[in-house]
């Protein structure tokens, strides 16, 4: 456990950049008219940058240093699951917080649009906690099959099916129910299931990807 | 231990490695020879789980080596390694913290005698500095099985006498394979115990430097006395200047003759012979 932990310290140490650059356009941000949005929705920047560090950047000085491919493995997933609860923690704070001091404003946080707040502020802050854990890992294992044909083909792939699946209407409705469900969902276990059940099976396939990766 | 059988390595239509069956089952300090291409980086890659082969297994303490192995229990470093732009120190500390079976005072103690400045950056460091912190690493981490690719790239003479005493006493701290990939021979000569030539992607030779130095001699003379002498013998190579004859053996030594000039050969003379000679062609 020392060694995941010693890895996970690395990562968060090396993911100074995006932490720089999320804080930056969390607190510089600007919104005029009635409708704004909340600063608290750009701390989402963070999990899209951070697998680019992790998987580019990461891994093959980990390699170098000793560390194996089971720790960073492991290391990455708890890395993942802390930023996905700091994240959740900021964002919700800023929606408690800072959002209310424009009170003539309508402020636009995403985990209202997302209709987690429905359920109220702690199970909402642990559904956007697990969409964004589940984010992560996908660009993670996205990013990580890059070096690979399949990784293309997956690229092809995903372009492909928004390209085809938002112009037609009944594919159309499929494409949304997807989102609905990992995504723009009220019903807070259904959400966190989901959510936990498509991170796991991410990580298998990350797993897969990581076993077949060369140095 | 380190069990390869029948290994072979393509990169396309190139095959890098030709079928190599070899078991390394003591510890000690092997030093794995070839020339520039000869595949000594991808076969110590393939043994650290860098890199997968196309056929044959790989087995290091029993356990089956792929990229899928998560532990491999080697520890493989190129010259070229990348680590974080941190202070040596730092850098030191994180390996000891990622590794288990780390020692961190060998590290520190190594770290001092080759004088790297602990608050200097990785990048900041001179080719040879970063080879060196590289090496200290993979030495320090204690795995069972340490592959060095070409170590004494970028050092100066007294830096190399510096690393074969270091190699000598990580060795001496704690028994394990140790393979090193050099083309300085005759500098590690004193340092290793056996030694392993490949060629073109085979194994050439695989033997103790004690059976160099009984067995590997230069017979020089007329033609048909070096003939006499060497028939049924092992011969490895041979020149012919004018009338005379030189042959290199890899056997016991021919009776002695008036008309015959018998000399050991040196290491580098022995690995010249055996991987082919002047000009590339393998006689």
């Amino acid at each position: 456990m020392t060694a995941i932990f010693a890895i996970v310290k690395r990562l968060l140490a090396s993911d100074k950049i995006s932490f720089i650059l999320t804080a930056l356009v969390v607190l510089c941000a600007t919104s005029s008219g009635e409708v704004v949005l909340s600063n608290g929705n750009y701390t989402w920047l963070l999990a899209v940058l951070t697998p680019f560090f992790f998987v580019f950047y990461d891994f093959t000085k980990l390699m170098h240093l000793g560390a194996s491919k089971k720790d960073y493995f492991f290391g990455c997933l708890i890395s993942y699951v802390f930023l996905a609860f700091c994240i959740s923690l900021v964002n919700t704070v800023v929606h408690l917080l800072i959002d209310p001091l424009y009170p003539a404003r309508t402020v636009i946080n995403l985990m209202d649009v997302c209709k987690w707040t429905e359920n109220g502020i702690a199970v909402a802050g642990l559904q956007q906690m697990v969409f964004l854990l589940l984010a992560m890992v996908f660009l993670h294992v996205l990013l990580s099959m890059q070096a690979h044909w399949y990784g293309w083909v997956t690229d092809a792939v995903l372009v492909a099916i928004i390209c085809i699946f938002t112009p037609i209407a009944s594919l159309r409705g499929i494409l949304a129910g997807f989102f609905q469900l990992i995504m723009l969902n009220g019903n807070a276990a259904l959400h966190i299931g989901i959510c936990l059940l498509l991170s796991a099976a991410l990580s298998f396939v990350g797993l897969v990807v990581l076993k077949r990766k060369t140095l | 231990m380190i069990e390869l059988k029948q290994v072979t390595k393509q990169y396309g239509q190139a095959t890098v490695l030709k079928n190599i069956t070899l078991t390394v089952d003591e510890p000690g300090i092997y030093c794995l020879l070839g020339r520039n291409g000869a595949g000594k980086t991808t076969l110590l890659k393939s043994i650290a789980g860098y890199q997968n082969i196309t056929s044959g297994t790989i087995q290091v303490d029993g356990k089956p080596i792929t990229t899928s192995t998560l532990d491999t229990g080697v520890s493989y470093i190129e010259n070229f390694a990348k680590h974080f732009n941190l202070p040596v120190r730092k850098l030191l500390r994180i390996a000891s913290e990622v590794n288990p079976n780390y020692d961190y005072d060998f590290a520190s103690e190594m770290m001092e005698r080759f004088e790297l400045d602990g608050k200097k950056k990785f990048n900041h460091l001179s080719l040879g500095m970063k080879t060196m912190v590289s090496t200290i690493i993979c030495l320090a981490s204690n795995k069972e099985v340490i592959l060095l690719d070409e170590p004494v790239l970028g050092f100066d003479a007294i830096m190399r006498v510096e690393f074969y005493d270091m190699l000598t006493e990580s060795f001496q701290k704690h028994p394990r394979i140790i393979i090193v990939s050099t083309h300085i021979i005759e500098e590690i000569a004193k340092t290793i115990q056996k030694l392993i030539i490949i060629d073109k992607g085979s194994v050439r030779f695989f033997d103790t430097l004690q059976s160099v130095e009984t067995k590997a001699f230069r017979v020089s003379g007329l033609q048909k006395a070096v003939e006499a002498a060497t028939r049924g013998l092992h011969v490895i190579g041979q020149d012919t200047v004018g009338g005379l004859v030189t042959s290199y053996i890899f056997d016991n030594p021919p009776e002695q003759a008036a008309s015959l000039e018998i000399h050991p050969l040196s290491l580098q003379d022995f690995f010249i012979q055996m991987v082919g000679h002047k000009g590339g062609a393998a006689r």
